[in-house]
Order: structure tokens, then C-alpha cells, then sequence
């Protein structure tokens, strides 16, 4: 059974339709990378899954419960509040501007979380989380706070501190985005660490060479509809579809 | 100058009041005021509208006018209705002032927590925060780095705006420095009271300078 279930997922801003009819399926151990033009709807999808958006039709199902399905008369109709905490709960999210609580040091904000939320005793996520910035190479940096770290060593407090949560799936909104060209490289070799210890992930990237090494299965997305899917090899190589390879010589070009 | 000896420990009477009406306020203006301005963003339009209105009165008419009010209003309700309830000078003073630093403060704190980044709200939501931890945890001590300098202002007035105490004839430092200057036909006694007025202003300065400096530790 697929750990995370997405059909004919529609999502609209107003009149813009954003998400026209998504559907796709992810087992537990793979990644995935979703590729596309900006406005193609690619970080609108994550965070419908993620539950930072509400959908205006389809199906999401996050290992094996229902998150959200469709009704009657084809509208939405959402799990209870309980229900979709504990999705919200198996699911990690590390966005594009790594969103680190500021006032808190490294140490605490991989902490807070599972102290207040889990119930994990203070040592216990102490350890965790000293354990989890050994595996992110930010030792000894503990006691910093987010301000005085680089923006690659942000972004990965920010994959610690999903990481601490001990989640299910992991997503990424353009995780290298808002990063300087050299401080991508360490951000993305950390997500390939984690890709090697078998974490499921999806993983929305510019970063083409990236998504083809990472991923098990590539999505790429244009104008609210999956244009194509299937292995790397497939979307990079063998694919064929013209709006993809119009898409793909542009990042070739450079 | 052999009269200061003499001046200073009546001054002094004074300032505590000045100080008890400052203290007093302080404690009941700001938590009140945080209450007033989560009020203020609430999404139901019942709840939202009355807060806006109260801040607005609050705000648009003289905090002396919010004295006398209060204190001949209560008193006057209680006269008519039978109540046998009505604010005494000090109550009648600590309350208008609380409500009135109340809707000042509450504009200050919608400030700060509006400016609040919308990403931290869905960090805390992500990683199962409830509301209520979210406010606590991670909004309100943003807040409160970002309201210190205009919350500085404020308390500076306030010790200044204890002086309209007088008028429903609270003796706090300003009212008996006026005392004193009639008793010695000069108006030397109301230059000591601003001295006073300085001093303790001084004094909170350096506090608020140091709390800016204290929360200076990220940005």
C-alpha cells in the first residue's frame, strides 16, 4: 500500500486554478521529486498535502488514513480535527526559508517540538537533538542562534528540526531556493544522505541534475496538471513531451 | 533654600502616590492590553467591532475627561440605581488609567504581533503546535522584542500623565507641589516636582535601554 495517496486533487485561488486534476502515489522508502515552471502549481500541491492549504476537491491519503475525500456532491470533505493532527504529526515540512524560531537556540528549537508535543522527556530530546545535528555536520552549534548561522546551516537546523519530530514522510518546498550557489551543495547532500538511509520524500526542486540523482520517481508539473511522471530516466531521457523537453533544455542551456 | 528640608519629605508623600497610581496601571494596562488586541483580530466581526470602538474612545477623548467620568459616573449610577457600588478617588484613577493605557498599548501589541511573520505560525503548525502553545512559545516572545521601544514611550508618559490624578483631588506629587507653591507664593515646589518627574523618567530610560540591549541576542 502507497504511503501517501493523491487523487484528482483540485485547488483554486479564487478563479485561478491552481491544481487542476493531481494524482500520484509514493511507497514508503522512495522519493520524489516534483519538477516545473514557477506558478505550475508545484508548491500549492505540497502544501495541500501538508495541510497549509485546504483543496477544493480529490483525495489525499497519508499512510492509510484519509486526510481528505470527496464527498457528495464533490466537495472536500476533511477528517476530524484529531485525525488530521495525527497526519499533520507523521508529516514534516522544511520550507524554502527555513522558518527556525529565531528566539530560540539551535538546541531548542529541535526540542520544543517534541518536549511540548510529543511528551519526550527533556533529556531525551536533548540527546535526540544533539545526535540529529551530528548527522547535519552542525556540531557545537547548540547554543547558536538561527541569526548566526549561514543560510546552508539554517536549512539544515530546519531538516534537524523536522527530523526530531520523527516523521513518516518528509517534505521539501524548494529547499536550496533561497540559498547563496555555494551553500546549495551542502543542503542537498544531506537530503541524499537521508534519500541513502531510505526516508520517504517529496521534494520540490529547481535543482534538475539533483531531482534526476535523488529521486526514484520525478514529477514534472505545468499550468496546474502533472504533464509527465515515472523514473528519472523516463522524465530525462526517454519522456518526449515536448512542453518537458522545451522545459529541460532551458536548465541545460546554462 | 533652608525650605527643601522641609519640602522634600512632603514631595515625597506625594511621589509614592504618583508611583502607586504608575505601578498600578502597569499591571492591569498590559495584560489588558494584550487581551484587547487579540480581541482586536479576532475574525468574528461581533467581537472586533466594540473592541474597535472602545479603543477609539479611548483614544479620542482626554484621559481627564476618563477620570471625572469615572469616578462621578460610578457614582452617580450607584446614587440612581441603588447599586450601593461606587469607585473611591484612587479605584476611580487606577481604572481609567488601566483602560486607557489598555487601548494605547493594545494598538501597540496588534503592531508586533502583525509583523510576526506568517512562516512561524506554519513551523509551530507543522510540528503539531497547539494555537495557544504557538502563541506563547513562539509568537509572544517575538512580540515583545519588537513592542519594547514603543512601550517605552508610553510608561515615560504615563509617569508624566499621573499628574491629571488632581483632578478628582488625588494628592499625588503634582497636586501638593501646587499646595506648596501657594503655602510659599512661589513656584519653586513645582520645579522640585519636575525634578522628580525627571528622575524617575531617567531611571526608565536606562531600564528600557538596557531591556533592548538584553533582547538584543537575535534578530
Amino acid at each position: 500500500m502507497p504511503i501517501l495517496k493523491v487523487e484528482h486533487v483540485k485547488k483554486l485561488f479564487g478563479n485561478l486554478n491552481v491544481l487542476k486534476d493531481i494524482s500520484f502515489e509514493l511507497n514508503a522508502g522512495e522519493v520524489l521529486s516534483i519538477i516545473g515552471p514557477s506558478g505550475s502549481g508545484k508548491s500549492t500541491l505540497l502544501r495541500c498535502i501538508t495541510q497549509l492549504e485546504t483543496v477544493n476537491g480529490g483525495l489525499v491519503q497519508v499512510d492509510g488514513k484519509d486526510m481528505v475525500q470527496s464527498g457528495d456532491k464533490g466537495t472536500p470533505v476533511y477528517a476530524p480535527a484529531k485525525v488530521l493532527r495525527e497526519i499533520r504529526l507523521s508529516t514534516g515540512l522544511v520550507f524554502q526559508n527555513f522558518n527556525l524560531f529565531p528566539h530560540l537556540t539551535v538546541l531548542q528549537n529541535l526540542c520544543l517540538a517534541p518536549v511540548r508535543v510529543l511528551g519526550v522527556s527533556r533529556e531525551q530530546a536533548r540527546e535526540t537533538g544533539k545526535s540529529l545535528l551530528k548527522r547535519m555536520g552542525l556540531e557545537g552549534k547548540e547554543k547558536a542562534y538561527p541569526c548566526e548561522l549561514s543560510g546552508g546551516q539554517q536549512q539544515r537546523v530546519s531538516i534537524a528540526r523536522a527530523l526530531a519530530m520523527n516523521p513518516k514522510i518528509l517534505f521539501f518546498d524548494e529547499p536550496t531556493s533561497a540559498l547563496d550557489p555555494e551553500l546549495t551543495g551542502e543542503v542537498l547532500k544531506i537530503i541524499k544522505k537521508l534519500a541513502e538511509e531510505k526516508m520517504t520524500m517529496v521534494i520540490v526542486t529547481h535543482e534538475m541534475a539533483f531531482a534526476r540523482d535523488v529521486a526514484d520517481k520525478v514529477i514534472f508539473m505545468d499550468g496546474g496538471y502533472i504533464v509527465e511522471q515515472g523514473t528519472p530516466d523516463f522524465v530525462f531521457n526517454q519522456s518526449g513531451n515536448e512542453r518537458l523537453s522545451q522545459f529541460l533544455s532551458r536548465f541545460s542551456k546554462n | 533654600m533652608s525650605d527643601l528640608s522641609s519640602l522634600l519629605p512632603i514631595l515625597w508623600g506625594g511621589f509614592c502616590t504618583t508611583l502607586a497610581i504608575f505601578g498600578l496601571t502597569l499591571l492591569f494596562s498590559i495584560p489588558l492590553g494584550l487581551l484587547i488586541a487579540v480581541l482586536k483580530m479576532s475574525k468574528w466581526r461581533v467581537v472586533r467591532y466594540p473592541v474597535s470602538f472602545y479603543i477609539s474612545v479611548m483614544r479620542g477623548t482626554p484621559l481627564l475627561l476618563q477620570i471625572v467620568a469615572i469616578y462621578f459616573g460610578s457614582y452617580y449610577l450607584s446614587e440612581y440605581s441603588g447599586l450601593g457600588f461606587s469607585f473611591d478617588r484612587f479605584p476611580a484613577v487606577i481604572v481609567a488609567f488601566s483602560i486607557n493605557y489598555a487601548a494605547y498599548f493594545a494598538e501597540i501589541f496588534r503592531g508586533g504581533i502583525q509583523s510576526i511573520p506568517k512562516g512561524q505560525y506554519e513551523a509551530a503548525y507543522m510540528l503539531g503546535m497547539t494555537r495557544t502553545q504557538t502563541f506563547f512559545r513562539i509568537i509572544l516572545p517575538q512580540v515583545v522584542k519588537r513592542v519594547v521601544p514603543a512601550s517605552a514611550n508610553e510608561v515615560i508618559t504615563l509617569v508624566k500623565d499621573t499628574s491629571l490624578a488632581q483632578v478628582i483631588a488625588v494628592t499625588e506629587l503634582f497636586a501638593l507641589a501646587k499646595k506648596q507653591q501657594a503655602a510659599y507664593a512661589s513656584i519653586y515646589p513645582l520645579f522640585v516636582a519636575g525634578v522628580f518627574y525627571y528622575v524617575a523618567n531617567l531611571l526608565l530610560s536606562v531600564l528600557f535601554a538596557y531591556l533592548e540591549r538584553k533582547l538584543d541576542y537575535y534578530k
